[in-house]
């Protein structure tokens, strides 16, 4: 096996390292020392101020769902059934219903989706012949105080924008 | 199988039924050939070319497998590369116009003309011209809905209306990419087998409106069932399916074939009767007007049953034999009166010469041969005298209200137990929740003397409980209709030799049918 081997140097063998209490105190320096440190300055943190800064998230993020819709503002979506097919926790629950705008003649009266349950796959995503289901409305945290809340539909789901400009977001599912 | 030819499919040696054409003398072996435009029920009608097969040294070469009958030492080739290219540019034609709207197509799934293009072709559309548009979600009346675009004018709803309801209200008008399937103006389909034509459809071009956008295909949990509209017992599918969160219901009926008893078509009637098992049915065991627990209202009942001298048992013509013959077991247990009656179930005037019946009921022969006496002057007789009721989901006023039943009925304690809330039951004191047709198992016996089982289908969260079960509790000995088939045997001599088990799919006519012949 040519395995590379690194052999690391072990620590704690001398006298005044194996005393204990020294090295706390050593330890504690370092840590009091980063907390003045900070205290007079925290634009050097080593981590986010969530949730004041958001982190930056890329167009492949799969985040909570949303429906996109045409230009003159109908939904997108024409009730295939695609995505609740293709769902592997089985939270998307679609009623369908008459369209009577022209655009098609199929639409969702009911779209819920049970975030509770979604897995944050993509697969409905990946499944939709219509793109009318995305992932890409930017929200990644996903909170409620109650259950029932968690149960999104159709008015929740058409709300967001999309996070992202349409080139980078094709560049991310291409 | 009767006489049996030999011939050779892709040069593999097969024994089919002799006087059949190929694709049906080849389905039996499991050897599929496409087709949109033949159907057992219509004939051959050649129109479609898509079952062109080659015959090895065959005069003419190319011929079309629906009107070509399997012949001995015929040589069939399907893989050929002339047969692959000839259903690859049939499925390019079908397909130069086809709007392709699957999402929201409801034959999605089920569709031939898909299953087909997986199966044959794959091609991507040459087309760079426009499309020829034309109409769309047309209504043809009797709940059919036409899409003109969809269709590959195989002609078979015409063939249906003119040759099976021969009422012909359907055409194909115009000719080459103009053509389209059309009523004639202001006359739609009427007719009461007008619904058999979404099911002959072999694409999406004929949906049913109550059907429309209700499920998709795939979702359906198919299973067979026997239709308890009327007295014909036809073969059909119950198609249901449990939602998410949901309780399991009937999304359709679709015929089965079953030559037998209905041939390949149900009834529109029949086939809209699945709402019934979705509907207003009786969930609520209720004792004296306030809802209560089922053991709670079964205790109440056998309490009654205890304390009355002459009860009296009204059995639905609708009941399996072996339900029928529960409750005739625990009126003698208690000493009661047994009565069939429901002559509202008989519509006069309501059937044809084809499928429908006037007696709306499923099993009046199962009566008749239990000897269970349905006539009018025996139910007011025995009314009479007796002092509690307990009517086993028969409905009397199924047809128009029986004043005077109702009005005696209403004078003694009253038990309903009941699969629906209906006005017959209305008036009871107590009322317990059973099963309907889809939800138990059992045997039923036409109006023909044919003997058909039919299994349970839907699986409700709360499942409600069926006749023989409900008279297991009130007293009864019997636990399974299955089990007590010995005794059933014994009475009827015309079930002597039947076994249930060994009723074949189709059922089996009973013979030397005649007089009730009771020994018990």
């Amino acid at each position: 096996m040519g395995a590379k081997i690194k052999v690391v140097e072990r620590k704690g063998k001398t006298f005044f390292e194996q005393l204990y209490l020294i090295e706390i105190f050593k330890g504690m320096a370092v840590t009091v020392g980063h907390f003045f440190r900070n205290l007079r300055d925290n634009s050097n943190l080593y981590v986010r101020h969530y949730p004041e800064v958001k982190p930056e998230i890329t167009p492949r993020w799969r985040g909570r769902h949303r429906l996109t819709l045409h230009e003159d503002g109908s939904i997108k979506c024409v009730a295939c059934f695609m995505c609740q097919t293709n769902c592997p926790s089985e939270c998307i629950m679609i009623e369908a219903g008459e369209r009577e705008d022209g655009v098609s003649e199929k639409m969702p009266v009911k779209f819920e989706i049970d975030l509770l349950e979604c897995i944050y796959c993509g697969y409905c995503v990946e499944a939709c012949p219509m793109d009318a289901i995305r992932m890409d409305s930017g929200v990644f945290s996903v909170t409620s105080s109650n259950r029932e809340n968690m149960m999104i539909g159709i008015a929740e789901l058409i709300e967001p924008p999309g996070a992202f400009n349409e080139d980078e977001y094709q560049k991310g599912v291409g | 199988m009767g006489e049996t030819v030999k011939l050779f499919v892709n040069s593999q040696e097969v024994e089919v039924a002799a006087g059949k054409n190929l694709i049906d003398a080849l389905a039996v072996a499991g050897i599929q050939i496409p087709h949109f435009c033949y159907h057992p029920a219509l004939g051959a009608d050649g129109n479609c070319r898509m079952c062109l097969v080659e015959i090895e040294e065959g005069r003419p070469p190319v011929v079309p497998a629906c009107k070509t009958p399997a012949m001995e030492g015929m040589k069939v080739v399907l893989d050929s590369a002339m047969i692959k290219k000839v259903q690859q540019d049939m499925l390019e034609f079908e397909l130069i116009n086809h709007p392709v709207d699957c999402p929201v197509c409801d034959q999605a799934g089920e569709c031939d003309l898909q299953d087909y293009y997986m199966a044959y072709s794959l091609e991507e559309s040459r087309m760079d011209v426009p499309q020829v548009n034309k109409k769309k979600k047309l209504d043809f009346g009797c709940g059919v809905v036409h899409d003109q675009e969809r269709c590959v004018l195989c002609g078979r709803c015409v063939r249906f209306t003119r040759q099976i309801t021969e009422t012909g209200e359907l055409g194909i008008v115009n000719r080459t990419d103009a053509a389209r399937v059309d009523i004639f103006p202001g006359k739609p389909l009427d007719n009461r087998y007008a619904l058999n034509i979404v099911d002959l459809c072999p694409v999406g071009a004929m949906t049913s409106s109550d059907f429309r956008f209700k499920q998709r295909a795939w979702f359906l949990t198919r299973d067979k069932g026997v239709c308890h509209g009327c007295a014909k017992g036809c073969n059909m599918y119950i198609d249901h399916h449990r939602e998410k969160y949901g309780d399991d219901i009937i999304y359709r009926y679709r015929a089965r074939t079953n030559l037998q008893v209905n041939g390949y078509f149900i009834c529109d009637e029949g086939r809209m009767s699945y709402h019934l098992q979705n509907n207003d049915r009786q969930t609520e065991t209720i004792v004296g007007g306030a809802s209560v627990s089922f053991d709670d209202g079964i205790k109440a009942v056998v309490e009654k049953l205890n304390q009355a001298k002459k009860p009296l048992m009204i059995v639905s013509p609708n009941s399996t034999v072996g339900q029928m013959w529960a409750v005739l077991r625990i009126a003698t247990l208690y000493g009661g009166d047994v009565s069939g009656y429901s002559d509202g179930y008989i519509i006069e005037g309501s059937g044809d010469d084809y499928l429908i019946h006037e007696d709306k009921s499923a099993n009046r022969r199962g009566l008749e041969l239990l000897a269970i006496k349905q006539d009018r002057a025996h139910l007011l007789e025995t009314l009479g005298n007796a002092d509690l009721v307990l009517n086993f989901d028969n409905d009397f006023h199924f047809s128009a209200h029986d004043i005077e039943v109702a009005k005696l009925l209403s004078e003694k304690d009253y038990v309903a137990i009941c699969s629906h809330r209906l006005t017959a039951f209305e008036t009871a004191s107590v009322v317990i929740p059973i099963a309907s047709y889809s939800e138990y198992d059992g045997v039923i016996i036409n109006h023909d003397d044919v003997i058909q089982r039919f299994s349970r289908a839907v699986h409700k969260n709360n499942p409600p409980k069926d006749i023989v079960e409900i008279t297991r509790l009130l007293g009864g000995a019997i636990t399974d209709w299955k089990r007590a088939w010995p005794g059933i045997r014994q009475t009827i001599s015309l079930l002597r030799e039947v076994e249930p088990d060994q009723i074949p799919e189709e059922g089996m006519k009973l013979m030397n049918s005649g007089e009730p012949d009771v020994t018990a």
